[in-house]
């Protein structure tokens, strides 16, 4: 039992799964990296060395390419290497979902200016290079899904789900446009409509928002349905023994379709419109819908101990990993901050162990020591990650 | 300021030129006839002096009524919306549309500051109620801000019962399905048409 899955797989000859993997990751001014190269072998890589030296960094940098964002929600400018004029990160890619062998991204912070360029072609709209390399962070900094303000969950929902089904990309970004141009047209009533005319310009942004938003709710809630049962299990066997369920907070029970939900929309925010007036925003909508986790009926952010909301966050990436899965045919790249630092051998395991049970892609491991790595990644090539260079090991 | 500077740093706040092109074409000024610079000088007063605003349908004109407001041809029962004025220059190269136009002089877009009291609504509304026309062609740009301009324009079109049109979105004609955006293909197959 507990072996290691890695050395199996390696032993096997082949990847056991159809996966993307990173096989080089070159980054010029990243974080503390000034410059540093890196080739992995078909499985991924164990990360070794102190706090400090740039293991999370390297994971942001790979993270990066997936949203052109930092997982850590870092302005671009505060990746730049310290008195650099820009960072560079550029991976060369196999099995990528779409199709890409080499992707980059690069910011000048003078101009803060943003390139990214798919098969050295640079792309003009930046959702064309979303989701290249489909990759699950998983990090101690997860706590904040379970523990945080809802904000937290829902950019969970909408990241996940972006990456799995581009329309619900394309929709997302749609709903955020229409959005703020709704926001802006309330903030500028200052508060009181002087007339009926006055909130044309708000009403005139409400069949976009409410189009976009549909197709937001429909694939949500459609996400959802698989998704709760296969939370629970999750828990269940990573050993969790009470109950944790995930469910939406549904705003539009009942209604099935995009076209249903669309009018349903419609109608409210229609009726919100002098309310929202008054607070100066759009106070209701998909961006204000949360993600609740229950624990045996009770809200899990104010009830669970740290134990269980630190499994419950494992737990949601570990449904981020298989959605992602199931929506490209692809297994993602798994990226482990440490995650299992204040789990026992036994839960990491279990967590690796179904991690890995529809066949485990490429992985990327950061732990402070050799020992910290668990039993089923021991198949992993070390790499020593110190003052922003890396030395893989023999 | 320096007379160099400041015809560079005019130069500079027009689009598409930077700084450097804005010192580069100020030098090839000096270099050229003091004539040719003063050619230039006159057009840009002209331009300032003489072009305005069709009392129409807000084009751009020299006269009091733009070309296609005074060609006694065109069809005054059609108009079509557009955002700007440079808009009717596409649709005429296109040679297909005979009615007359209505420049409304932007898009709605909060975030820019840009309510529908800012645009020419009022004055397209009236030239409506006014009669005659039987369709108004809204042809505002298929952007998020151009579709929430053309809601707008349509609620306030309705009570004069005109028929009110919108011009289809989809796919560029000897364009390459391969190399559309999925937003255009989508918009494209959600309007497809039955083939007669």
């Amino acid at each position: 039992m507990n072996s290691s899955v890695i050395a199996e797989a390696v032993r096997d000859g082949a990847p056991v799964v159809k996966s993307v993997r990173v096989q080089a990751l070159t980054l010029t001014s990243f974080r503390n990296y000034e410059r540093a190269s890196l080739t992995f072998r078909t499985e991924g890589a164990a990360l070794l060395g102190d706090n400090g030296h740039g293991k999370t960094n390297l994971l942001e940098a790979i993270y990066y390419l997936e949203l052109f964002r930092s997982a850590r929600g870092a302005r671009d400018r505060d990746l730049v290497r310290f008195g650099d004029a820009g960072f560079h990160v550029v991976a060369e890619l196999d099995g990528s979902p779409r199709g890409a062998l080499r992707i980059a991204a690069g910011y000048d912070a003078a101009t803060q200016k943003k390139k990214v360029s798919v098969d050295n072609v640079e792309v003009t709209r930046l959702s064309d290079a979303i989701g290249a390399v489909p990759a699950v962070l998983f990090s101690p900094a997860d706590v904040a899904l379970v523990r945080g303000a809802p904000a937290e969950r829902r950019r969970f929902l909408d990241v996940m789900l972006a990456l799995a089904d581009r329309g619900y990309l394309l929709a997302l970004q749609r709903y955020r446009q229409a959005l703020a141009q709704r926001n802006a047209a309330l903030r500028a009533l200052n508060g009181h409509a002087r007339d009926a005319e006055s909130l044309d310009a708000v009403a005139a942004f409400e069949p976009a928002l409410a189009d976009a938003g549909a197709i937001m709710l429909t694939k949500r809630h459609a996400w959802a349905a698989d998704a709760a049962p296969a939370y629970a299990d999750t828990l269940d066997a990573i050993g969790e023994r009470t109950s944790v369920s995930l469910s939406l907070k549904r705003s539009a029970a009942g209604k099935v379709d995009d076209s249903e939900m669309a009018a349903w929309l419609r109608t409210t925010f229609a009726a919100q419109r002098a309310h929202d007036v008054r607070r100066g925003t759009t106070h209701t909508g998909p961006h204000r819908d949360e993600v609740q986790l229950l624990l045996d009926g009770r809200d899990l952010r104010s009830f669970g101990s740290n134990g269980q909301q630190r499994s419950a966050a494992i737990a949601l990436r570990m449904l981020e990993a298989r959605t992602l899965h199931s929506a490209l045919g692809t297994a993602p790249l798994l990226l482990l901050d440490d995650p299992f630092a204040e789990l026992d051998a036994d839960r990491s395991a279990r967590i690796l162990g179904l991690l890995g049970s529809r066949g485990l892609g490429q992985v990327v491991l950061a732990v402070p020591r050799i020992e910290d790595i668990p039993r089923a990644l021991t198949g992993l090539q070390t790499v020593r990650v110190h003052q922003g260079t890396l030395r893989p090991d023999a | 300021m320096s007379a160099i500077d400041e015809l560079a740093s005019e130069l500079a706040r027009l689009p598409g030129i930077g700084r450097k092109t804005a010192m580069r074409l100020t030098y090839h000024l000096l270099k050229q006839p003091a004539a040719q610079c003063l050619r230039l000088a006159d057009a840009l007063v002209g331009l300032t002096e003489r072009v305005r605003q069709c009392e129409v349908c807000y084009n751009l004109t020299e006269a009091p009524r733009c070309p296609i407001c005074s060609d006694p041809r065109r069809d005054v029962t059609t108009i079509c919306a557009v955002e700007e004025a440079a808009d009717i220059g596409a649709i005429e190269r296109a040679a297909e549309f005979r009615g007359v136009y209505h420049v409304l002089g932007g898009r709605i877009s909060p975030l820019d500051g840009v309510g529908p009291g800012d645009l020419t609504i009022a004055a397209l509304v009236s030239r409506v109620q006014r009669g005659a026309v039987t369709e108004v062609i809204l042809a505002t740009n298929p952007s998020m801000e151009g579709e929430a301009t053309a809601i707008h324009l349509q609620r306030q079109l309705v009570p004069t019962g005109v028929r009110i049109t919108r011009i289809a979105r989809g796919l560029p004609v000897g364009g390459d399905l391969e190399y559309a955006d999925s937003v255009t293909i989508a918009q494209a197959l959600s309007a497809r048409r039955e083939m007669a």
